[in-house]
């Protein structure tokens, strides 16, 4: 009997799916509340380190906003044994890679590098949470740069400045109204005791993952982790409030500003979308690579190849968990062109939810996010990111099958709905720069 | 009667063969090591294959070569719009037969070019690898020429030319490595509309026609696949290349590294980019090592000399220089990078030609030697998480058999077999610590901003400069 199966998978194992396609991802707890994630890849020499806290600047108390921004910067800033961007140094030295951004919905920190060099950046992460540097130099020093940046960009970049307007229109009345960085006025006035003290939330291990993906030896990585992180006492536990897709009002806003020395017109689309919680979201995405994807460039080809418009068009995707906003830039020289632009992009967009999307075109779209995801799951440090996100919204740690079956089960009709719930001009925020 | 069957030793070898057999015609590799086919197709195309069990998709780089050592003002154009209209998507709208099928494959590809070679990288699903031979074909026999598409090329070409692409870099590269081989001098400007003008659609297709060869390309893949179904599609799909074959494998041109500053005028309102080239052996040969240590100890971030002594950090400060490695066929070019003030300018590139000359009287110390090995050790097994890992020193391998026969490997074991003194000889060579060509230092150095504002900025290096504009 054993020799018959045995037979009979030599037979069938050439037509079985190569390789695995599952990760296999575990976690346990510290006594400390801290999570912990690990997602190993034995094939590689190199190792993933990633601090993913769950708060954001969604969750930042009204009289503070811009603090969640503030860290960002503080995080290279030091810490009681390290000097400023000796995190970087180390890790530079050894041939790896150190990064790290805030978001609305979570801030990711994270090092790349060689396999053996895991204890490194265990070390250096557990440092960084445990004693940040928070005096009132750095603090101050911190502060002014983002200001002096912000202020600049703000200035000097009519498109920066449209966008941010966008924004605030697309998501009024919810915690992503306000921009990431705050109100620089409020900012430039918070006090550094502020600054302090909400770190602890900030930090507060029991809203902390930490991701570890790549190759490691899993009793020398739990000792190290031990070692390094159990110490760190829990903080001030706040829970952390449950997601919830949000309801954007429906209400079309258009707006005209006049700015003189401006060269290009310009028109910003900001489109509500659907969270990343909710089921609609990979809909949604499919419409945004069909529309605005380079590799795609629908629009592109309908504006300037179809209609020789000769506009230039930009595009962005918040990609924040309770609600979203897409936003289409569309600029050029000719006013008339991009007023004939605005016109074809209206009828293109309500097209959209009345007629299905063509098989070739959606295979084109299907196979391009599927390329992607997959690359995505490729590059540790992406890795990182999308487990944390998805245990951070779902409390699941595996997705992989999931999201790949979903994608491949995307049919036309799911567009075409999508479509028409979301690019309704009742969902639409215009804004029009026009020049002298 | 089964028993019977079950104890014929004859009939139970046959299935364990039978099964071993299938088991090889699928190409699945054992264990989680990609393994390495090569073969050279009766079209002449090179291919090798990284079978890679463990990745999802096909990873896949297509390298033509381009004589960049007999180029011209003409020839530079010609390249450029020879790629603009194969690949560039607003121009193919609707889609060109070569572009519908790069669509179909999956649609994300990117076209790079340095001055030897275009490189054609492509991810797609597995599913699709029944249609790549055809779309390989597609490239090698384009046809899809249109006056409209190439003059439309030439109109808007510096806007597309700087869509999505690091093109300061690119032209600065461009002027580098011209100077270095010395085929010819840029005395005006780069691509200039009088000079994308004079170009006509029959050039293109000569280039296309000498170039677009599949005995003039290096094919490598990496993914889940069976390398010999692969090779039977080449086989198959690819038309035989027609005469006169591709050239020969020339000489390796000798360098004049000696130091030249350009100056490329770009109105933008950003401080200027510095590019710092400098020459080093190709990958594959064994000499390489000891010049990507060299070129650590002077700009790698921390640990390099241009940021060793406090006046130094002063004058660095808020400054970190990165480092690109751009590999030839022939030689390799470190192009070390910054985006620095106007008023800072001269400062920096004061600073770095001072600590290169430091080199003759104080050499690399046995700790800087170390660190640079331990980063260059640490980068490569950072390396093996990115999906193209491998694939360039396949690529480096092929161009190394050419004239050295069999080359290292890189990797990290590799960098462990350099020696300290093999490093201070290099030093020598590669910072001119002792000049061979004269009194002259070495480096190339390309400024990208306003020329105006370089050039004022400029006290004791003014006079070497050479200023370049683009339309």
């Amino acid at each position: 009997m054993i020799k018959a199966r045995f037979f009979l998978w030599l037979l069938f194992a050439p037509l079985m799916p190569l390789g695995g396609q599952t990760l296999a991802i575990s976690s346990f707890e510290l006594p400390n509340g801290l999570r912990v994630i690990l997602a190993p890849s034995s094939n590689l020499q190199a190792a993933s380190v990633c601090v993913y806290h769950m708060r954001g600047a969604r969750l930042e108390p009204v009289d503070a906003r811009g603090i969640s921004y503030l860290y960002q910067y503080l995080m290279f800033d030091g810490n009681e044994n390290l000097e400023p961007f000796d995190h970087v140094l180390f890790i530079n030295k050894m041939g790896g890679i150190v990064s790290g951004r805030v978001n609305y919905d979570n801030a990711v920190f994270y090092d790349v590098l060689p396999a053996q060099e895991i204890n490194v950046a265990l070390w250096l992460e557990s440092e960084r949470l445990k004693s940040l540097r928070l005096n009132d130099a750095n603090i101050d020093y911190q502060k002014n740069q983002i200001i002096t940046r912000i202020g600049r960009l703000l200035e000097s970049n009519p498109g920066f400045r449209a966008q941010t307007w966008v924004n605030s229109r697309v998501f009024e009345g919810s915690a992503y109204e306000i921009p990431l960085y705050g109100d620089l006025n409020r900012l430039r006035s918070l006090s550094n005791d502020r600054v302090r003290d909400y770190y602890q939330h900030f930090q507060n291990l029991g809203n902390v993952l930490l991701i570890i993906t790549g190759k490691f030896d899993i009793n020398e990585l739990r000792s190290g982790i031990n070692k390094f992180f159990q110490d760190i006492p829990p903080g001030r536990r706040a829970a952390n409030p449950v997601f919830s897709a949000q309801n954007q009002r429906r209400s079309h806003v258009a707006k005209n500003w006049l700015l003189s020395g401006l060269k290009k017109h310009f028109v910003v689309y900001g489109i509500k979308a659907p969270a990343k919680i909710g089921y609609n979201f990979m809909y949604f995405d499919f419409l945004r690579y069909y529309l605005t994807d380079p590799r795609l460039a629908r629009l592109g080809h309908i504006l300037n190849a179809v209609n020789k418009l000769d506009v230039e068009i930009e595009s962005g995707f918040t990609d924040y968990m309770e609600a979203n906003c897409l936003t289409i830039q569309v600029s050029s020289s000719k006013r008339f062109n991009l007023e004939k632009a605005k016109y074809i992009i209206e009828k293109e967009l309500h097209a959209l939810g009345n007629i299905p999307i063509s098989n070739n075109d959606m295979k084109a779209v299907r196979s391009l996010m599927e390329i992607d995801f997959l690359k995505g799951m490729v590059s540790l440090e992406e890795r990182c990111l999308r487990i944390g996100e998805y245990y951070h919204m779902f409390g699941e740690l595996n997705f992989y099958d999931v999201q790949l079956r979903r994608l491949r089960r995307i049919t036309p009709y799911d567009i075409m709905e999508s479509a028409k719930k979301y690019l309704l001009k009742e969902n639409q925020v215009i804004l029009n720069v026009y020049g002298d | 009667m089964s028993t019977a069957i079950r104890n014929l030793p004859l009939c139970r070898a046959g299935c364990l063969l039978g099964g071993m057999l299938l088991l090889l015609a699928s190409g699945r590799a054992f264990g989680a090591e990609p393994r390495l086919f090569s073969f050279a197709t009766s079209k002449g195309l090179a291919v090798k294959v990284l079978q890679d069990n463990e990745l999802p998709f096909i990873h896949a780089q297509l390298l033509i070569y381009l004589d960049g050592s007999t180029q011209n003002y003409a020839s530079l154009a010609i390249t450029q719009l020879a790629v603009m209209n194969m690949f560039e998507r607003s121009l193919n709208s609707p889609p060109s037969n070569l572009m519908g099928m790069l669509q179909r494959q999956g649609g994300d590809f990117l076209v790079e070019q340095n001055p030897e070679f275009m490189k054609i990288s492509m991810n797609f699903l597995p599913d699709r690898l029944g249609s790549f031979s055809r779309l390989l074909k597609e490239i090698f026999t384009y046809q899809s020429f249109h006056l409209n598409k190439f003059n439309l090329s030439k109109e808007r070409f510096w806007p597309l030319f700087m869509k999505g692409r690091d093109w300061k870099k690119e032209i600065a590269l461009t002027l580098a490595y011209q100077q270095l081989v010395g085929n010819f001098y840029f005395t005006r400007g780069f691509l200039l509309q009088e000079i994308l003008d004079g170009i006509n659609m029959a050039q293109v297709r000569s280039f296309m026609l000498k170039n677009l060869r599949p005995d003039n390309a290096l094919l490598v893949l990496k993914g889940k696949v069976n390398p010999y179904f692969i090779l039977g599609m080449i086989e198959k799909d690819l038309p035989s290349p027609a005469v006169p074959p591709a050239r020969e494998r020339r000489e390796t041109p000798a360098l004049n590294a000696a130091r030249k500053i350009f100056i490329l005028n770009v109105n933008a309102p950003e401080p200027p980019m510095v590019y710092w080239f400098d020459v080093a052996p190709p990958a594959a040969d064994a000499a390489f090592l000891p010049y990507a240590i060299g070129n650590f100890s002077l700009f790698g971030f921390p640990g390099g000399r241009i940021y060793h002594s406090e006046r130094n950090r002063f004058l660095m400060e808020g400054y970190k220089v990165d480092t690109d490695t751009i590999y030839l066929k022939d030689f390799t070019l470190f192009c070390n990078y910054l985006r620095v003030n106007y008023g800072d300018l001269e400062n920096f590139l004061l600073l770095v030609e001072q600590e290169r000359k430091k080199f003759a009287a104080r050499p690399i110390e046995r700790k800087e030697y170390l660190d640079a090995l331990n980063h260059y050790i640490g980068q490569a097994q950072v390396g093996t998480s990115r999906f193209s890992y491998e694939l360039q020193a396949e690529i480096d391998r092929f161009h190394g058999q050419g004239t050295k026969g069999a080359a290292p490997r890189p990797g990290p074991e590799l960098f462990q077999e350099v020696s300290f003194n093999r490093v201070l000889q290099a030093m020598d060579e590669q910072m001119g610590a002792k000049p061979k060509s004269g009194n002259r230092e070495k480096g190339i150095v390309v400024l990208v901003g306003n020329a105006d504002q370089v050039l004022n900025s400029l006290k004791f290096l003014k006079t070497e400069a050479l200023e370049l504009s683009v339309d």
